[in-house]
């Protein structure tokens, strides 16, 4: 890469480098062997490095040094076998060696141009000045751009990173790269020729034709210039570190310490080479890692693009399968989620009527109630009245006993809230609502139906409730709908007992647990039931009764199998009369 | 007064609360008050049934409805004025408790003057009756202190009949007839036949 190199004649060098190397052999058992990438050709090489062996030899004595000048593969291969001391290769391929073998920096050339070690090098991308159009890297895209090689550092890699932070991939085949080889200057000429759009050289290669008179400046000009300070060349990419001199890993520490210094210790060649203290190169790592080239190679062929450039045709086949797939899976979501739309509307609605028939019921039990319900309001209310009254005439009459007055008072309270209590429940039964279940005892649910139903009806029989079960036995249900379940069983046993004597009427209320589940049983003693009526007794609009709806029981029946149980009627054991009863599963060990 | 001429009123309410609000009113208004929780209890405790007064009766309670009692002290012969306390009244309701007799029908809630003055008028009714009655047992007895004869006499007598069809009637003489007539007379403290024929038409009412 480094031209303005002194051609020496090969031959010369070559036989001096032998005589020093025979001599060396008589002195020691082995000779350092230093690894040189020769990108150019071996003459080229020599031409840079020539004279390093002599010099180190020189400033590390006891040592001979020996120069192997190998291309990119052969001088990997050479250092994975353990054939080298010391490789001295571009930027890039000294990432990639460190990366795969562990090999250590230990100094950096500098070039005279360069501001220091860290930022010497880089790429200009040029176009011809006439080029309008191009004036930033990314008007490139989809053109013909000139480029060194695929692994050239200032020659390619430095612009490429470029061309990808400006959105243009080249490795991804976003312009099209021709190739043209060393010396750099075919890539000028291809521009020149009308062959390529664009070119990219190493930095300060223009600079240096110009100087010889090569090309003339003014034909060019260079796309998205950047100008770092102190920096005498163009480039349009940052700079980075040049070549390094790494030992490789097996390498003896006094050596590896003996040639850093010396190296350091150089003074600059003739060419102006001169060594700095290893450069860090992070920057150059970064760049692969952006190109996902080098150590980073994987990473392309694990991304989308990369794939999709390798597996084109199959991706391609299984693409069009994977659409295919989603296609009839999105059309079948389609239709389950219309389907089942169209389900869960139609049980909303199924839902509401039910909800709407319990109100129905509900309505129409407080309806058939309402001369008892007018009583039951009635009572407290003329009891109200009647002491109040009773107090306003007891005061006119001129009588002051205040326990008299106190006590009317009291009884006067005491009334309201009888008469607040009869309309808090017959409202809260009768509201519309919508389903509501909690963990409650039964028992509670039964107490308040038989208080319900003592309000509605004053001539309910005495109800006996038996509860056995354990103490803290709680069923998660609806337990107003149980209480409307209750109610309508206890009314019913109740209806069924009118024309008994009243020391004959009692209607049982039985709670006991079978089989993991809660078990209601309402048993009244009225006469016998024909066994015709009793298979009807659950059917919607049938009823014994002469004012009956004969929704009650049917009602009753949804609302049990609503809780998963199921409501059944039996003559009760002994006879007379009927056992309703019901069976409630333990909705919490069921999930 | 004579304490066994003092009005008692009757209460009978299966509501303790109400029954004790009545009791305070009436108790308020001077009146005195008995009271029952049913009315079976009234039928096997009337307390003091010699004095006059009336019945405050609720017409629905569990056990024997109010109208049911009613039917009952017809039966025995009670003769007792009943106001009848109702939370809603239906009309058949009310015609039944009226052909029983009810003195009055009174919806709850009521004002407290309603009742009084229901109360009122039924204790004057029952007061009525009563000297009714007591008049007409007097009449009985002195009927009753007639001969058989003298009976059968004054009953063709008040039926406005002549003498001497009496006597062709009941086979006696003209003579015997003015006899006994002019007996009877002076046992029942009478002096025409249309007197006698109003006294014996007051009697038989009765059913004495």
């Amino acid at each position: 890469m480094h031209s303005r190199r002194l051609l020496t004649a090969f031959p010369v060098l070559l036989s001096l480098l032998l005589l020093w190397a025979a001599g060396a052999l008589a002195a020691e058992a082995g000779p350092t062997r230093i690894g040189v990438l020769a990108y150019r050709g071996p003459e080229e090489a020599v031409a840079s490095w020539g004279e390093l062996p002599a010099r180190l030899a020189r400033a590390v004595p006891g040592h001979r040094f020996e120069m192997r000048l190998l291309a990119g593969p052969e001088l990997r291969e050479a250092v994975r076998r353990g054939e080298l001391e010391f490789v001295l290769t571009n930027s890039s391929q000294y990432v990639s060696l460190a990366a795969e073998f562990g090999v250590k920096r230990i100094a950096t050339v500098m070039l005279p141009e360069a501001l220091s070690s860290e930022q010497a090098i880089g790429s200009t991308v040029l176009t011809l000045a006439n080029r309008e159009d191009v004036t930033q890297l990314a008007d490139l895209r989809g053109k013909r751009i000139a480029a060194v090689a695929s692994d050239a550092f200032g020659g390619y890699l430095a612009a490429a990173r470029e061309f990808l932070g400006a959105g243009v991939d080249l490795e991804a085949g976003d312009a099209r790269l021709v190739f043209v080889g060393f010396p750099m200057l075919q890539a000028v000429e291809a521009l020149r020729a009308g062959e390529a759009d664009a070119a990219i050289v190493r930095t300060c290669l223009l600079e240096q034709l110009a100087a010889k008179g090569m090309l003339r400046p003014a034909d060019f000009k260079v796309v998205s210039q950047r100008r770092p300070f102190g920096f005498p060349c163009a480039t349009s990419t940052p700079l980075y570190p040049d070549w390094p001199l790494a030992v490789t890993r097996d390498v003896d520490r006094q050596l590896e310490k003996a040639v850093a210094m010396a190296l350091l210790s150089l003074p600059p060649s003739p060419s102006g080479l001169s060594w700095d203290v290893p450069a860090d190169y992070q920057s150059v790592n970064e760049l692969y890692r952006d190109l996902m080239i080098g150590p980073y190679a994987d990473l392309r062929t694990t991304t989308f693009r990369g794939v999709l450039k390798v597996y084109r045709p199959y991706l391609l086949a299984a693409l069009l399968l994977l659409v295919g797939g989603l296609v009839h899976v999105v059309r079948v979501e389609t239709l389950v989620k219309r389907r089942t739309a169209e389900l869960r509307r139609a049980q909303a609605r199924a839902r509401e009527l039910q909800r709407e028939a319990e109100h129905m019921a509900r309505l129409s039990i407080l309806g058939e109630m309402s001369g008892t319900l007018a009583h039951e309001l009635n009572q407290p209310l003329t009891t109200i009245a009647t002491y109040a009254q009773g107090l306003e005439r007891y005061c006119a009459s001129g009588q002051t006993d205040m326990a008299v007055i106190a006590e009317a008072n009291r009884e006067i309270v005491a009334q309201t809230a009888r008469a607040d209590q009869v309309i808090r429940r017959v409202r809260a039964f009768a509201r519309k609502r919508t389903a509501a279940r909690e963990a409650r005892a039964i028992a509670d649910t039964v107490r308040e139906a038989i208080g319900l139903l003592t309000t509605l009806l004053p001539d309910l029989p005495k109800v006996l409730l038996d509860d056995r079960l354990p103490p803290g036995a709680m069923v998660e249900a609806d337990h107003l709908q149980l209480q409307q379940v209750l109610l309508n069983l206890m009314r019913n046993a109740a209806d069924a007992m009118r024309e008994l004597p009243a020391d004959a009427r009692a209607i049982s209320v039985v709670l006991e647990r079978v089989d993991g589940d809660t078990v209601v049983a309402v048993t009244d003693r009225g006469p016998p039931v024909s066994p015709e009526t009793l298979a009807r007794l659950f059917e919607p609009f049938f009823s014994t009764k002469p004012d009956g709806l004969g929704l009650g029981l049917a009602i009753c029946k949804s609302i049990i199998e609503a809780h998963g149980g199921r409501l059944r009627v039996e003559p009760r054991d002994p006879p007379p009369g009927l056992a309703f009863r019901f069976n409630l599963p333990d909705s919490r060990s069921d999930g | 007064m004579d304490k066994s001429l003092t009005p008692l009123l009757h209460v009978v309410d299966d509501d303790a609360a109400l029954r004790r609000a009545l009791i305070f009113l009436l108790e308020s208004s001077g009146w005195q008050v008995a009271a029952y929780d049913s009315a079976e209890a009234f039928l096997e405790g009337r307390r003091e049934p010699t004095r006059p007064g009336c019945l405050v009766l609720d017409i629905r309670m569990p056990l024997m409805s109010g109208l049911e009692l009613q039917r009952i002290l017809n039966d025995r012969g009670v003769c007792l004025p009943v106001i009848f306390l109702t939370g809603h009244a239906d009309v058949s309701m009310v015609v039944q408790a009226m052909k029983l007799g009810a003195c009055d029908f009174i919806e709850k809630p009521f004002k407290d003057q309603t009742l009084l003055d229901a109360i009122c008028q039924a204790v004057r009714r029952d007061l009525a009756q009563r000297d009714e009655n007591d008049a007409r047992r007097v009449l009985c007895e002195r009927i009753n202190k007639l001969s058989p004869r003298e009976l059968d006499v004054a009953r063709l007598v008040a039926e406005g009949l002549p003498n001497k069809i009496i006597g062709l009637r009941l086979d006696i003489s003209e003579r015997t007839v003015q006899v006994h007539r002019q007996h009877l007379m002076e046992k029942l403290d009478i002096h025409s036949a249309a007197e006698l024929a109003q006294m014996m038409l007051r009697a038989c009412q009765g059913g004495a």
